[in-house]
């Protein structure tokens, strides 16, 4: 029979996966996110000794997975351009490391959540959200990372937790501050909440 | 106080990932916040799509999708062209001296009482029996989740919640075991009736800051009442506050708080203006649960 092979291709064919389709950015923030989680679960870097070591991973591991400036632009908006060169500068600076004060500590607290990436989702053209889900015992707990292509790598610029986006957490806070100051205001405070930890 | 509430319905964790809970957490920690809904399954019912776009009154506007980026990578500090970050959600707060003055007071409810009670309890209480109440109480909010997925014209998901509410009743003893999502891998939708008004077009009004019961606005204020009197707690004595219904009412959110233990405090500690995060995270939150 002629036609049995014609189908038989078909049937083949169609079962085949298309894994060029989902693939890099969710592999990225997979591979980077994993990164910053095998640090947390190490056995050896346990107790206080091991805390410091412990941090300073997850900084570098952390460096990995963000874009930074593209997530402070972001946040800021157009008020971006109200800051000069260096006040630009400053504030990445500042706002990483307020995010990082905030959230290595509790982190660190987190080792036996699984972490399950579901899958994809393109936003533009440069641009995809990567769907992500925490089982625990309590429940399931929706992480979606945001991830921009520059110069081939896909980086995050903003995870949204519950459908709460950090960048428009932010922006709402900032955008009340900069509403009736200039940016050098902003600064001053962000390097307030910085000095005091 | 009379304490009520279907809060949010599926627990929150915090996350692993770099950036761990965000936001998001802090109107559940927040005081005794009830917080309803939040859903499951993104997936559309059969009945997708009927739901009514709120045209809602407020400042609100959808915003999350981010637009294009605009920076060419080789000067990445320079100028944004267009406003990169989407637009924003506002909600009105005419009120902000007294919201501000209950956030406060939720603050302080939560430090001073909540969460010893929780670290308590937790420190008491394996983890497996927490995650045993934690369904049970999740259980009792079915009647919530099957009127209002009926309400938002999506019988189908009203179905499901009701066959998981007899299995689990069942065969999960008691609604102890979520036995229809462990063994017979049946998900849900979770719907509260604010999100149910939401669909139909009613907006938020404007923001409200309960004492104890935390962020809220009229219209989800609304909603709270209307799943108060779907929560099969409420019945249990006939008066309407009664020392059982009170005391499971504590249980729940002790037991809902252990599994979150300083997920508000990250959040607080990274915002620059904590109540602004807050009002920001609770609008963003059922705004999204509202579209979905």
């Amino acid at each position: 029979m002629k036609k049995w092979p014609a189908g038989l291709m078909l049937l083949i064919l169609l079962m085949l996966p298309f894994p060029a389709l989902a693939g890099v950015p969710l592999d990225t923030v997979k591979s980077n996110v994993n990164g910053v989680l095998d640090v947390l679960r190490d056995p050896k870097l346990k107790g206080e000794s091991g805390k410091k070591v412990k941090e300073q991973r997850i900084t570098v591991a952390a460096d990995k997975l963000f874009d930074y400036v593209e997530l402070s632009k972001r946040t800021l908006g157009l008020n971006w351009n109200k800051f000069a060169a260096d006040q630009r500068k400053e504030f990445v600076e500042l706002f990483k490391t307020i995010l990082k004060d905030a959230y290595v500590d509790k982190i660190t607290a987190y080792t036996n959540e699984q972490v399950n990436f579901t899958k994809e989702a393109p936003l533009s053209e440069n641009t995809v959200e990567v769907q992500s889900v925490i089982v625990s015992k309590g429940g399931e707990t929706p992480i979606y990372y945001r991830v921009i292509k520059k110069d081939n790598e896909w980086k995050v610029y903003d995870v949204v937790v519950e459908g709460v986006s950090l960048i428009s957490n932010y922006r709402s806070q900032f955008r009340e501050i900069l509403g009736n100051n200039p940016p050098s205001m902003l600064l001053e405070t962000l390097r307030k909440k910085v000095g005091k930890r | 106080m009379r304490q009520r509430g279907p809060r949010r319905d599926r627990r929150r964790l915090c996350v692993p990932g770099w950036t761990p809970c965000l936001v998001l957490l802090l109107f559940l920690l927040l005081g005794l916040t009830p917080l309803h809904a939040a859903s499951d399954s993104p997936d559309p019912d059969t009945g997708a799509g009927v739901n009514v776009p709120a045209a809602g009154e407020q400042v609100e506007e959808a915003g999350s999708i981010p637009s294009a980026a605009v920076q060419k990578p080789s000067d990445e500090y320079g100028n944004v062209t267009e406003d990169v970050g989407g637009e924003e959600l506002r909600i009105a707060d005419p009120i902000e001296p007294w919201n501000r003055a209950m956030y406060h007071v939720n603050d302080k409810l939560y430090f001073w009482l909540l969460k010893p009670a929780a670290k308590g309890y937790k420190y008491v209480v394996p983890e497996d029996f927490r995650g045993l109440f934690s369904n049970f109480y999740r259980n009792l909010r079915a009647p919530i989740r099957i009127v209002n997925n009926f309400l938002q014209g999506k019988p189908g998901y009203s179905g499901i919640e009701l066959a998981k509410f007899l299995i689990n009743s069942t065969i999960g003893v008691g609604g102890l075991r979520d036995c229809a999502t462990e063994c017979f891998g049946i998900n849900g939708r979770d719907a509260d009736f604010g999100q149910t008004l939401g669909k139909y077009g009613v907006g938020f009004g404007f923001y409200v800051v309960w004492p104890l019961l935390g962020p809220s606005s009229p219209r989800d204020t609304i909603g709270w009442i209307g799943d108060w009197f779907l929560r099969p707690q409420t019945y249990v004595s006939s008066e309407w506050i009664s020392p059982v219904g009170v005391g499971l009412y504590v249980h729940e959110k002790v037991n809902d708080t252990s599994f979150h233990i300083g997920d508000y405090e990250a959040i607080k500690g990274a915002a620059i203006d904590p109540y602004v995060a807050m009002r920001d995270a609770y609008v963003q939150y059922r705004k999204k649960l509202i579209e979905r």
